[in-house]
């Protein structure tokens, strides 16, 4: 018997030993990014970023580029977040057996994993080309066009999200709402909604926080733009592709200046992680 | 209507108080699967009346047919006929909406809604009635104070209904239902997931509403159905074994099923 506990207990170590050796090599290419993100961006952070433009290169700043970022992901938010929680709700309260919601849930997996240089290209296609067709080339690419494609990165976020925090809610709360005689479209949205807010809320947050280090879908529709601007029909610079094109640059001052930009970002995502932790952990309604 | 009840098998019931709803020939497939075998059966009016038996005997699936809660989902299908004042829910034609004020529900475990005490008593009423602000407080107070929760509560209504206690959330809801003024009250093991003062309290609130609605509570525990029905049922396999008042069930049985589950001998 005692053997057999000896072996039992040495092969416990033995599986906890190989589990926590990797944990810690994830973890520790983790710190080790966030190590040097935080050591290279904030020697570069200064007042001037904020305050001067990219135009005058390594001189300048990343105004421009926080301030399309801020435009870009706000308006793909909004673009997206109800279509999605829409959709979501469609596939959760309408469609959860049936084999038209298997296939949306499918091609929505798709979507979510879908390269996103190809969701650029595609915007570049059906949307970019016919403004620019539409307008006799005075516009082409613009803010807009880059929202869009955030837009499609942050959609299958929010609709896998709401369908799965809706079917979280008790099958037991919406027959009691039916039982009251409540038709199903109160039931879902003043009833199941508000049970599933904070989930679906953390959803609409994880969705921005994605698509705001997006830099693929803004190459071939935003464009980038050298100066301030906040139209949205005009080309649009963004954080995460200004950081491309200087990382791309030999001058190390525009090097500098990039680590800065990417720690902003990491800060920025960091910040709406933190926040939906707050929001789900304060706000959840639990049902036991 | 009454050619059909001649047809089948006579109707076991245990007394001489109208029936309320009249239960004939039902039976119900779960995607093919028939789980309710021809049941026949009078709901006294004004009276409790407990079924028992086994799990999966199918006496949950029995009283989710009074209210047509089960045509939530796909592939369920009752057939025959239960009458509620003469009138066969089961007919398509008959009004969900009218099923579902005259007929209300509480379930195994509390469910209030995420919202206020207020509002969780509110919320059905406003659905269906357009009441003045005053007239709704007055009918938030009658409910609370018909399931014996008001004075409880009296001071909390604007607070989330999710912070009460499992016992309280229970009477929450049982105030809900009956906010509606419905007719018939049906109980699904409404104590199975509460501890016994709190099984205590919703026993004997069963005891006062008797008086105004007619009740149906499915038990799994038998001294519950003996301590708080009038009539019992004994239900096992799908089929009503026996249904008489409450005490000849439970101290001399007709039948030999009857007494096996009552004295533990399966169950």
């Amino acid at each position: 018997m005692s053997a057999v506990y000896a072996r039992r207990r040495i092969v416990n170590v033995v599986a906890l030993g190989l589990s926590g050796v990797a944990t810690l090599i994830g973890l520790m290419f983790l710190v080790w990014i966030l190590w040097i993100t935080a050591q290279s961006g904030f020697g570069a952070l200064k007042l001037s970023l904020f305050t001067k433009i990219t135009a005058y290169g390594a001189d300048g700043g990343l105004s421009n580029a926080i301030v399309g970022s801020l435009i870009m992901d706000l308006l793909a938010i909004l673009i997206c977040a109800p279509i999605g929680i829409l959709a979501g709700t469609y596939l959760a309260e309408y469609a959860s057996t049936t084999r038209l919601g298997a296939t949306i849930r499918f091609l929505n997996d798709i979507l979510l994993s879908a390269p996103s240089i190809v969701l650029g290209l595609f915007v570049y296609v059906i949307v970019v080309l016919p403004i620019n067709s539409l307008t006799g080339g005075a516009i082409s690419f613009s803010g807009f066009a880059g929202s869009v494609a955030l837009a499609l990165i942050g959609l299958p976020v929010i609709v896998r999200t709401t369908d799965e925090m809706l079917q979280l809610v008790p099958g037991t709360l919406r027959e009691a709402s039916l039982s009251l005689g409540i038709p199903q479209w109160k039931l879902t949205m003043q009833v199941l909604m508000r049970a599933a807010f904070s989930g679906i809320l953390t959803g609409v947050l994880l969705a921005l926080a994605r698509l705001a280090g997006e830099t693929a879908p803004l190459l071939f529709t935003a464009f980038g733009n050298m100066y301030m601007t906040a139209h949205p029909l005009d080309k649009m610079a963004s954080l995460p592709q200004t950081i491309f094109q200087y990382t791309n640059d030999p001058d190390p001052a525009l090097h500098a200046i990039a680590w800065a930009g990417a720690l902003l970002i990491t800060l920025f995502v960091l910040a709406l992680s933190l926040l939906t932790r707050i929001l789900f952990s304060r706000k959840k309604v639990s049902y036991e | 209507m009454n050619d059909l009840a001649a047809a089948t098998a006579a109707p076991l019931t245990g007394a001489a108080v109208p029936a309320k709803i009249k239960v004939r020939d039902v039976h119900f497939y779960y995607n093919g699967y028939h789980a309710l075998k021809g049941i026949n059966m009078d709901i006294p009016e004004k009276q409790v009346t407990a079924i028992i038996g086994p799990s999966g005997c199918g006496k949950s699936t029995l009283l989710r047919i009074f209210n047509r809660i089960y045509a939530i989902y796909p592939k369920l299908e009752a057939k025959g006929n239960i009458e509620l004042d003469g009138e066969n829910i089961l007919d398509p034609s008959y009004s969900m909406n009218r099923l579902r004020t005259k007929v209300g529900m509480v379930f195994q475990k509390p469910v209030p809604f995420p919202m206020t005490i207020f509002e969780n008593v509110a919320y059905g009423i406003r659905h269906h009635e357009r009441l003045s602000r005053a007239d709704m407080e007055i009918r938030v107070e009658q409910a609370l104070r018909s399931a014996a929760l008001w004075d409880e509560v009296k001071d909390k209504l604007k607070q989330s209904a999710l912070g009460l206690s499992g016992g309280q959330q229970q009477r929450l809801c049982i105030a809900r239902g009956i906010a509606l003024r419905p007719e018939v009250l049906l109980l699904d093991e409404p104590t199975s997931a509460l501890d016994p003062i709190a099984t205590g309290r919703i026993e004997q609130l069963v005891e006062e509403l008797k008086h105004e609605y007619t009740i149906v509570i499915v038990t799994h525990n038998m001294q519950q159905a003996a301590r708080c029905s009038d009539r019992t049922a004994f239900m096992y396999l799908g089929e009503l074994i026996e249904f008489d008042n409450t005490e000849k069930i439970f101290t001399k049985p007709g039948k030999k099923q009857t007494e096996d589950y009552i004295t533990g001998r399966f169950g």
